[in-house]
């Protein structure tokens, strides 16, 4: 095969999109009702803690890390299918509702809530450095507010990197795709998009002479990738879904 | 391609076109008045009473001013000030106090225009005083005090002028002064030599009887605000030594009989902020102290107040006693001394002098001349107003003058008041309110700024920069496919025009650049993951030019809100041991060396006779030639590096503790011009000898039909980087081998043209905030913009000014070039031909053919003009996207209460930006370096 290759020295190598299906939620109720629910009570929480985070970033983050890091585990555990596994499969077992049925538990248990709490895992111990380390190369202080920044890599992980690791599992090839934005958009692989152009842009009011308390390190920087998480989470899932990012 | 070409250059002829129109109208016309004000042309006011053509009889017949360069109101006033002696002569009533109000730009050229003239310089006295030849920057044509001194009757002859001090009145009044000696403020590490040298002429001075008026100018004080602050230690004990300076001078008046009619005033030129600099117009900065002090003064202090010290009047400002206009001093001192006042003084009588005539009359008629001298500048301003000097009724007025009347223009209002002035001439309490009435109105109008646009030139120059803009577009690379590159240097241009509205963006500009910089390095990542070869996930280049940016983002605290923050330079590593710093500035120079050393070996190689023979292939240098090369560089680089140790000796010692003493004892004894000649001579010399090699090899490649690396190009930059260097204060030098790294990191990065383009806009602008520049002109550092010149040429040192302020964007410029065309680059002439037969991988393949691709494509470019052209159409488009963003926020907040602070300000940056930066370097260089790079 490849000695039929024909190199054409003016041709322009394109970047190969990945042919992967977008990720589409789980067909039971509970799915499709959950994930519409849960970007409104991610922000909700956050909304109701925002003054408390104003006031005193480390202990309010720290104080919704956990809740936060709870709501994405249900939320990929009942909407997401876990890594592998294509929705269909869960489809052989239709009208098996009842939450209390053993055999169901079991299942959901070994499938979704181990993979849920890995994901968790990775999520909090190989992507919240890895984020805190993008964060202070794009500015974070190096040698004061340390809590403040981690707290916000923790913040950012969990929001964008759990449901992926959920869904995509960790092959290397699989990720440099995501990170090369070459996956077809759905709603994790969008939220995770939101999440980190919101951060970003969560920079911009920060050198602006309003002199409101909320300009102070991290507020806007979380604040942003919460707003960026919801955003790009409901676009992904609608609006975008199955899109390509295409530039050369 | 004709018509983009012509677009092209339209485009870029139109960009200092629409930049002038838009700065006529911004920067406002003031009226002129040429020549020396006479008595004489006081006119027919016999009602003034008895004796109205005389003037009244002047209480002082000698001046002695002093200024103290940036002697803020409260180191006089104030509890914490070290200047005892001058408090207890206004406790005693011989010591008149002010504040006297300078306006911004609060730096001395155009402050002692303002004292000296009473008029009012604006912004634009920033650029005339570099852009004027040297004859018409002066004031030596102008109608000053000094020169109304120069021309008074006294006793013994024409008015006597001696001056020590700042070397800035000496170019502004050459040939003014019997005697003079000028000290330069051209060290700002240097607190008492500069003072020394003018205190030890002061004794003798004050026993010669043969002057009028002494000037004098502190600058002590002033290098103390810029290096250390006005809580800087050395701050009182200044002020003691400046009292002590007071209390000589008071007392000789006090005992001398020649000295007896002395008017002594004390005044600063401009005040300091928080951070000890001075440029802009914050409470610090515009307001300096003002006293006058003499034993005749106690007749006027009878009822005042005297007390002493006391307390601003609003807490955390600086305004002490009365505020007043700097202009003011301008006529004050007319009254005071006996001349006429300066024809374009916009400055009032005090009236605090008032009470040295007896005769109210006298008085009156000073006034009027006052007011009569102003009517005259407004008169030209507003010519279609009637401002006769008589009654005149609404019919010959044109508009009714009632109280009532409202929805007067400013003109408008002006004839009234001067209306006013003439229906109360002769009238002992009414004159003078009136007189001060219009005075104050005409004051404040003519300074006001918001009256005076030309709006219909601010609509016009927007007007063209938008075109300039149009115009561009056409000429842009394809759009089409939509490339990273492209979306990334829509969003920066977009959202940079809209933050040019904000003032607090404006101030901190810096970040913007940081952070879309930021954000582009990350795009590179992950357009590269994009590509199905790419193996490297956390070492990647792009990853390592944004560690580097950002090292580089903190390298020096810049903007307003966080001035004067902790740094790298200030961290503290700098300081304590300068050999950190030394070695970071040896391995900088060394790199530069070895490069150019590299460059010499090439040039060298070029005239072998022994490899000439072979004749068909392009001759390497040899080892034996690399070494001739570096023998030959080291003395150049060795006396660049030499200079740099010893101009820091001087400028900031504090950077060269910890060296060896007598090392440095002999360094500071080598003359600073005669060693920067030596290196710019130097440099010239490599690179017309360097230019002459190329130029054989390059009619040998021709000869075989060969094409050439660019090497010259390289060759080119790396020399310009050395002279950069030398234009670069020492604590920033490090940062150059920080951005040799990112070049070398960024070659390894596969850019597309639109890409390199972009990375170079990012780092040009990226690059001059991180070597601690600012949209404010306090930040402009003049320390660099004497070397290798002994006496004042404004070219050469606006040259040097903008080369040292703008040396991060000019080397980025130019490292853009070679990015851009590959210069240098290994070539590797992969034969795609042969690929198919070797390939094992699909992956390999495709990674060899784009990199033949790629080696192909440079070599065509290098030829041709159109990747300069493509890369010169971007940025083109990118300064009318800036420009028409600053004029537009220029002209729609041009009421705003920011606009002579940051508004104005970015706009002489836009305007180097703009003409200088683009023009000069962006076309300039860069189209020489591409130039030579196709030989």
């Amino acid at each position: 095969m490849a000695s039929k290759v024909t190199i054409d020295a003016s041709a322009t190598s394109k970047p190969k999109p990945s042919t992967a299906a977008p990720i589409e939620p789980l067909k039971n109720d509970a799915a499709r009702l959950y994930t519409h629910i849960h970007p409104v009570i991610v922000l909700s929480m956050y909304a109701y803690k925002f003054n408390a985070i104003v006031a005193d970033p480390v202990p309010a983050l720290l104080a919704i890390l956990a809740p936060l890091a709870v709501l994405q585990v249900a939320y990929v555990a009942v909407c997401l299918p876990p890594t592998g596994e294509t929705p269909k499969v869960r489809k052989i077992k239709p009208g098996e509702k009842k939450r209390n049925a053993p055999g169901v538990l079991e299942s959901g248990v070994n499938g979704t809530i181990v993979p849920a709490f890995l994901s968790l895992l990775l999520a909090a111990l190989a992507a919240t450095p890895l984020l805190t380390a993008t964060l202070v190369l794009f500015g974070a202080p190096v040698t004061t507010h340390h809590l403040h920044t981690l707290l916000s890599g923790a913040h950012i992980a969990l929001l964008s990197t759990l449901p992926l690791v959920y869904v995509h599992g960790v092959r290397g090839e699989t990720w440099r795709q995501i990170v090369a934005l070459l996956m077809p958009i759905d709603e994790v692989y969008g939220g995770m998009i939101g999440t980190m152009l919101g951060a970003w842009l969560g920079a911009v009011p920060i050198p602006l002479d309003w002199d409101r308390e909320w300009q102070k390190w991290p507020v806007t920087i979380v604040t942003g990738a919460y707003i960026g998480y919801a955003v790009g989470k409901l676009l992904g899932g609608t609006l975008l879904k199955g899109k390509k990012i295409m530039f050369a | 391609m004709a018509s983009r070409s012509v677009l092209l250059v339209l485009a870029n002829l139109l960009i200092p076109v629409a930049i002038v129109v838009f700065a006529t109208g911004f920067f406002p016309y003031k009226p002129f008045m040429p020549g020396l004000a006479t008595y004489e042309d006081s006119g027919n006011d016999e009602v003034l009473g008895k004796g109205w053509k005389e003037p009244p009889e002047a209480p002082f017949d000698k001046l002695v001013f002093m200024v103290v360069d940036a002697l803020r109101s409260d180191f006089v006033f104030g509890e914490e000030s070290g200047m005892s002696f001058m408090q207890s002569l206004i406790r005693d009533g011989t010591a008149l106090p002010f504040t006297a109000h300078a306006t911004s730009p609060t730096i001395t050229m155009p402050r002692v225009k303002a004292i000296t003239t009473g008029s009012i310089p604006s912004f634009v006295d920033v650029i005339l005083n570099f852009a004027e030849s040297d004859t018409s920057s002066t004031l030596g044509t102008q109608d000053t005090w000094l020169a109304q001194i120069k021309a008074k009757d006294f006793d013994n002859g024409k008015g006597k002028l001696v001056m020590y001090g700042d070397d800035t009145w000496l170019k502004l009044f050459p040939n003014f002064f019997e005697r003079a000696d000028g000290t330069s403020s051209f060290f700002v590490s240097d607190f008492t030599e500069v003072d020394n040298n003018v205190t030890r002429h002061v004794p003798e001075e004050l026993l010669n009887r043969d002057w009028d008026a002494m000037i004098l100018h502190y600058l002590g004080l002033d290098h103390i605000g810029h290096k250390a602050g006005p809580k800087s230690p050395n701050m009182v004990p200044k002020q003691k030594e400046m009292d002590d300076m007071v209390r000589t001078i008071y007392t000789a008046i006090e005992n001398e009989d020649h000295l007896a009619n002395t008017l002594f005033v004390v005044c600063g030129d401009h005040g300091m902020n928080d951070g000890g600099n001075h440029g802009g117009s914050s409470p610090g900065e515009t307001s300096p102290a003002l006293v006058f002090m003499s034993p005749k003064l106690a007749k006027l202090t009878k009822q005042s107040r005297r007390e002493s010290p006391v307390r601003p009047k609003h807490d955390g400002e600086f305004e002490y006693y009365r505020m007043v206009e700097q202009s003011d001093i301008a006529p004050t001192l007319a009254g005071l001394l006996g001349f006429p006042i300066p024809k374009n003084n916009l400055g009032v009588f005090l009236e605090e002098f008032l009470g040295f005539w007896d005769n109210w009359s006298d008085g009156a008629r000073l006034l009027y001349w006052n007011a009569k001298q102003m009517k005259k500048i407004v008169e030209a301003k507003y010519s279609g107003l009637r401002f006769d000097e008589e009654v005149l009724g609404a019919k010959d007025m044109g508009f009714e003058c009632s109280p009532s009347a409202t929805r007067l223009t400013d003109g408008q209002s002006l004839a009234c008041l001067w209306q006013g002035v003439q229906q109360s001439k002769g009238d002992s309490n009414d004159g003078t309110r009136h007189s001060y009435k219009f005075m104050r109105e005409a004051q404040e109008t003519m300074s006001g700024t918001a009256s005076n646009y030309d709006v219909a030139r601010l609509f016009i120059g927007t007007a063209l920069a938008f075109l300039v803009c149009g115009l561009s577009f056409f000429t842009l690379p394809k759009l089409r496919p939509i490339s990273s590159a492209g979306i990334y240097f829509t969003i920066t241009l977009s959202l940079y025009a809209v933050l040019m509205f904000a003032s607090s963006y404006v101030e901190e500009e810096h970040n913007f650049w940081y952070w879309a910089t930021s954000g582009w390095f990350f795009l590179l990542y992950i357009d590269s993951m994009r590509k199905d070869w790419s193996n490297k996930w956390i070492l990647h280049p792009a990853f390592a030019t944004l560690a580097l940016h950002r090292v580089i983002r903190r390298w020096n605290q810049t903007g307003q809100k966080y001035a004067g923050a902790d740094d790298i330079v200030n961290s503290g590593i700098f300081h304590s041991n300068s050999i950190i710093l030394w070695s970071l500035i040896g391995a900088t120079y060394m790199d530069v060396t070895l490069r150019i050393a590299r460059h010499i070996a090439r040039s060298v190689a070029t005239f072998d006779t022994e490899q000439k023979k072979r004749g068909d292939i392009e001759i390497e240098s040899t080892n034996q030639n690399r070494m001739m090369g570096t023998i030959a560089v080291l003395p150049l680089s060795g006396t660049a590096f030499i200079f740099k140790l010893a101009f820091t000796a001087k400028d900031a010692p504090e950077l060269t503790y910890g060296l060896t003493g007598d090392m440095l004892d002999a360094i500071e004894s080598l003359d600073l011009v005669g060693l920067v000649r030596m290196v710019f001579g130097g440099l010239a010399l490599s690179a017309s000898w360097i230019a002459f090699a190329e130029w054989q090899r390059s009619k040998k490649r021709i000869r075989r039909g060969a094409q050439g690396n660019g090497e010259f190009a390289v060759a080119l930059f790396d020399m310009i980087t050395l002279f950069l260097l030398t234009q670069t204060k020492a604590h920033n030098i490090p940062m150059y081998l920080l951005f040799r790294i990112q070049v070398s990191l960024l070659t390894l990065i596969d850019l597309s043209p639109t890409a390199t383009t972009l990375t170079t806009l990012l780092l040009s602008q990226t690059s001059f905030f991180a070597l601690g520049n600012s949209n404010s002109i306090s930040s402009i550092d003049l320390s660099n913009s004497y070397n290798g010149i002994s006496d004042y040429n404004v070219s050469a040192v606006g040259l040097l000014v903008f080369l040292s302020n703008w040396a991060g964007p000019v080397y980025w410029s130019l490292a853009g070039i070679l990015l851009l065309g590959s210069h240098g680059a290994t070539q590797r002439y992969v034969d795609t031909k042969e690929l198919h037969v070797a390939d094992w991988v699909a992956q390999e393949h495709n990674y060899l053919n784009n990199m033949a691709r790629k080696e192909e494509k440079n070599r065509e470019d290098r030829k041709g003009r159109r990747a300069w052209g493509e890369h010169v159409a971007l940025l083109t488009f990118w300064t009318g996207i800036m420009l028409c963003g600053v004029m537009a926020a220029c002209t729609a907040l041009r009421q705003h209460l920011f606009i002579w602070t940051v508004f104005s300000p970015k706009f002489l940056f836009a305007m180097a930006w703009g003409v200088a930066c683009h023009f000069g370097v962006t076309v300039g260089l860069g189209g020489l370096v591409w130039w030579v790079g196709g030989w």
